[in-house]
C-alpha cells in the first residue's frame, strides 16, 4: 500500500516562503487566507529573532528558526473522525481530503485540527487574477479548505508544489509505506519529530531538527518511484531539473 | 362531548395584551429571518467568527438552550417516576417549555452552517465516529419524544374539550388511568434520554484534544448539572411569569420548594463541580498553600466572573435565606441571575477553547477575514470574539420561535390539569373544573377502542 507523507529539513529551512506562495499559486488559494504557512520560532514578529544581540564579544542569544506548517495529514486525523457528513476523509493512500460538494460548513473539523491547519470560506474567494490562479478550481463560499498534498498533481505522479518550489530542498514527499524512498529513508536515519506528538494525532508529517540531511534529491518534478520519474530522466540523471522532458 | 370547552387552557382566547406579544414575536422573526437571508447571501463573514475562533454565538447560545431544554423533564418525569403527584400541575407546562427550547436549539445551527442546504448530509453519509452526529440524533430523538409526551400528558384533556389536537382519543376515566401508567414509562425513558442529550452535547467538546480546556472529562457531567440549573431555572421564571399573564395557577407553597432545590443544584454546580476541575490544577501549578489556594479561587477572565458571580453567589444567597426564598421576586431574581450565569459558562468554554493557539510562533493563523487588499493584515496568533448585529438578530428571532411555541401551546394545549383536588394557588381565578372525570377511580372496564396507542411502543 502507499502512505504518503513529507519530510521537512528544519535545517535546511531558510524562511523564504516560496513554498506557501507557491502553495497558494497552485491551488488557487484565496488572498485572505493560506493552506501553508511558514511560521517563525524566535520573536514576537515574523522573521525576527529571540534573545538579545552580542554585547561583549561572543554573548548574544540571538535565534530564530522557521516552521512550515500545513495540514500534517495525520493518520488518526481527529478533523476526519469529527466530520458529521463524511466530508473530510482519509484516502488509502494517506491524503486527508475534503469533499468540497458534501461539506456543509459546520466548521467542527477547525475545532478539532490542533495544527489550524484549516481555513474556512466566510466569503467569496478573492484572487489576483480574478479568475483563480494555478490548477485547482476554486471552492465556493461556506466549504472548508485545506492542503491536500496537492493530490490533483500526485495523480499525475508529480510531487507537490511546495516541494518542486523550495529552493533549499527541505521538503520530500513520499511514500512512507516504501521502506526505500527518501523520505522514509530520511525519518530512519535522522532524529524527526511529529508535532504535537503528544495528542497521538500520529501525522505523515515529519520534520528534521538537529542534524542536517542531504535534503530532496533534485532530480526533476515527478513523484519518486513512478515511471515517469523513470522516464523523465532516462540516464536517471538529473541535469535539467526535469523541466525539458 | 365537553361542558367546559376551555378546560384546562389557560389561554382560552388572545385578549390584547396577547396580540400585541405576538406581534412583537412575529416582528422578531422576520427580523431574524432577514438577517439570515443577508447572512447567507454575504457569507459568515457578516458574523464575528474568523479561522481561529470558529464557533461562535450560535453554538454558545445552542448549547444553552439545550440545557435549557432539561427543565420539563425534571419536573414532570422524576415525581412521576416516583409515582408522586406533587408537581403534576407544572408538569404539561414543563415539557412544553423543554419542546420550545430543543427547538431553538436545533434550529441555531442551520445559521453557524457555511452551507446549510448540505445539512442533509446527516442522514444521506452520517460519520457514526462524529460526536455532531450523536448529538443530531438524539436532539431530533429527544424533540420528538417531548411532541409525543406532551400530547400523552394532555390529551384526556384536548379531548375533554373537544380539541382536534386529541386525535380520535375519547376521555374516559379507564383511559386517564392507563394513561397515568404510560406517563409513568414515559418517565422512565425521558431520564436517560436527557441524560445522553446533555452527555452527548458536552462530548462535542469535551472529545477535542486540540482546543485546550475542551479535553475534560468532566465537561459532560457540567453539562447535566448545568442542565438541571438551567432548566429547573427558566422553568420557574416561566411558571412565574405565567401565571402572572394566564390563568394558570403556580401553586405558592411550590415557589420556596423549588427554589431551594434550584439553590441546592447551582451548589453543586459552581461551587462542588468547579472546585473540582479547579483545584487539581491550581494543586499541581503552584507550592505555596495560599498560592495554591488563590489560584483556586480567583478566576481569570470577565466570562468566568459573570458565570461564578452572578450564576452562583447571588441566586444561592437569594435562595439559601428561607424568608427570602418565599418571595416570589427573590425566586425569580435567583433564576435569571442562574439562566444568565450557565449563559456565560457557555461562553467562557468556548472562549478557553478558542483563545490559544497551539502552535502560535508568529505570524499566526490566517483569519480569513477583513482582507481589504494586499496590504491587509491576515493574521493573528490568538482568537479573539464578539457578536456583531447580524449574529444577534438572527438569535433573537430563533429564540422568539422558541417563545412563539410555547405561547401557542399555552393557547391550544390544556396544560392546566383539572381533573385533582384544587391546588392552592397564589390567587383565586377560578378556572372551570366541572365535570372532569376524576381519576383516581381506577374504574377498569376493558375499553381499549379509544385507545390508539399500545403501551408497548413507550
Ligand atoms: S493536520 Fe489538522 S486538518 Fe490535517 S489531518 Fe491533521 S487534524 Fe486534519
Ligand atoms: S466543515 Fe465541512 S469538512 Fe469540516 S466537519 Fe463540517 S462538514 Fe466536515
Amino acid at each position: 500500500m502507499t502512505d504518503y507523507g513529507m519530510v521537512i529539513d528544519l535545517e535546511r529551512c531558510i524562511g523564504c516562503n516560496a513554498c506557501a506562495v507557491s502553495c497558494s499559486q497552485e491551488n488557487n488559494v484565496s488572498l485572505d487566507k493560506q493552506w501553508n504557512r511558514i511560521l517563525t520560532e524566535g520573536g514576537d514578529a515574523m522573521d525576527t529573532p529571540e534573545g538579545s544581540y552580542p554585547e561583549n564579544g561572543r554573548d548574544g542569544t540571538l535565534s530564530m528558526n522557521h516552521l512550515p506548517l500545513a495540514c500534517q495529514h495525520c493518520d488518526n486525523a481527529p478533523c476526519v473522525k469529527v466530520c458529521p457528513v463524511n466530508a473530510t476523509y482519509k484516502r488509502d493512500d494517506g491524503i486527508v481530503e475534503i469533499d468540497y460538494d458534501k461539506c456543509m460548513g459546520c466548521r467542527y473539523c477547525m475545532s478539532a485540527c490542533p495544527y489550524n491547519a484549516r481555513v474556512f470560506n466566510f466569503d467569496d474567494p478573492k484572487t489576483l487574477p480574478t479568475d483563480g490562479t494555478g490548477n485547482v478550481e476554486e471552492r465556493k463560499q461556506g466549504v472548508v479548505e485545506k492542503c491536500t498534498f496537492c493530490s490533483h498533481r500526485v495523480k499525475e505522479d508529480l510531487d507537490p508544489a511546495c516541494t518542486v518550489a523550495c529552493p533549499a530542498d527541505a521538503r520530500i514527499f513520499g511514500d512512507l509505506d516504501d521502506e526505500e524512498s527518501t523520505a522514509s529513508r530520511y525519518i530512519e536515519k535522522y532524529e524527526t519529530e511529529q508535532l504535537l506528538d503528544e495528542l497521538e494525532t500520529d501525522p505523515n508529517t515529519y520534520y528534521i531538527r538537529g542534524e542536517m540531511s542531504p535534503g530532496r534529491t533534485r532530480s526533476g518534478n515527478e513523484l519518486e518511484g513512478t515511471e515517469k520519474k523513470a522516464a523523465g530522466n532516462p540516464n536517471g540523471v538529473a541535469t535539467d531539473g526535469g523541466d525539458g522532458q | 362531548m365537553s361542558s367546559a370547552p376551555d378546560a384546562g387552557v389557560v389561554v382560552p382566547r388572545f385578549g390584547t395584551r396577547g396580540k400585541a406579544w405576538l406581534a412583537l414575536l412575529g416582528v422578531l422573526i422576520v427580523a431574524g429571518l432577514g438577517a439570515w437571508a443577508y447572512q447567507l447571501q454575504q457569507g459568515l463573514v457578516v458574523t464575528g467568527m474568523d479561522n481561529i475562533f470558529s464557533w461562535g454565538l450560535y453554538i454558545m447560545l445552542f448549547v444553552l438552550f439545550i440545557g435549557l431544554s432539561a427543565g420539563g423533564l425534571i419536573i414532570s418525569s422524576a415525581p412521576k417516576f416516583f409515582h408522586s403527584k406533587r408537581y403534576d400541575s407544572l408538569a404539561a407546562l414543563g415539557v412544553l417549555l423543554s419542546l420550545g427550547c430543543i427547538v431553538v436549539a436545533g434550529l441555531l445551527i442551520l445559521p453557524d452552517l457555511g452551507s446549510p442546504s448540505r445539512v442533509t448530509g446527516f442522514l444521506t453519509s452520517p460519520d457514526p465516529r462524529s460526536p455532531m452526529v450523536w448529538d443530531f440524533g438524539i436532539v431530533l430523538l429527544y424533540g420528538l419524544f417531548n411532541v409525543g409526551y406532551l400530547w400523552l400528558l394532555t390529551r384526556r384533556d384536548l379531548a375533554k374539550m373537544g380539541s382536534r389536537l386529541a386525535l380520535g382519543v375519547a376521555d374516559t376515566p379507564a383511559g386517564r388511568e392507563r394513561d397515568r401508567k404510560r406517563a409513568f414509562w414515559a418517565a422512565a425513558v425521558a431520564m436517560p434520554l436527557a441524560v445522553g442529550l446533555h452527555s452527548v452535547t458536552g462530548w462535542i467538546f469535551a472529545t477535542q484534544i486540540g482546543r485546550g480546556d475542551w479535553f475534560n472529562p468532566l465537561v459532560a457531567p457540567m453539562f447535566i448539572m448545568k442542565a438541571l440549573v438551567s432548566g429547573l431555572a427558566l422553568l420557574l421564571v416561566t411558571s412565574i411569569l405565567v401565571d402572572r399573564f394566564t390563568r394558570f395557577r403556580f401553586p405558592r407553597e411550590l415557589v420556596p420548594e423549588l427554589g431551594k432545590l434550584l439553590g441546592i443544584f447551582v451548589a453543586v454546580h459552581v461551587v462542588y463541580l468547579v472546585a473540582a476541575e479547579r483545584l487539581p490544577h491550581a494543586w499541581a501549578a503552584h507550592f505555596e498553600f495560599w498560592s495554591i489556594t488563590s489560584a483556586f479561587l480567583v478566576g481569570d477572565t470577565i466570562h468566568f466572573w459573570l458565570w461564578t458571580v452572578i450564576g452562583g453567589v447571588l441566586p444561592i444567597a437569594l435562595l439559601a435565606v428561607p424568608s427570602l426564598r418565599r418571595r416570589i421576586k427573590a425566586v425569580f431574581v435567583a433564576s435569571v441571575a442562574a439562566i444568565v450565569g450557565i449563559l456565560f459558562e457557555g461562553v467562557y468554554l468556548i472562549f478557553t477553547g478558542y483563545h490559544d493557539v497551539n502552535i502560535d510562533a508568529a505570524p499566526g493563523v490566517t483569519t480569513g477575514t477583513g482582507y481589504t487588499g494586499l496590504e491587509a493584515d491576515i493574521w493573528a496568533t490568538t482568537g479573539s470574539y464578539t457578536p456583531t448585529i447580524v449574529e444577534l438578530l438572527i438569535a433573537v428571532g430563533l429564540i422568539a420561535v422558541g417563545a412563539l411555541i410555547v405561547t401557542l401551546g399555552l393557547r391550544f394545549v390544556p396544560i392546566q390539569p383539572d381533573d385533582r383536588t384544587p391546588v392552592s394557588a397564589g390567587r383565586d381565578d377560578s378556572t372551570a373544573t366541572t365535570a372532569g372525570p376524576v381519576a383516581t377511580d381506577g374504574g377498569r372496564r376493558p375499553d381499549g377502542g379509544a385507545d390508539g396507542e399500545v403501551t408497548g411502543d413507550a
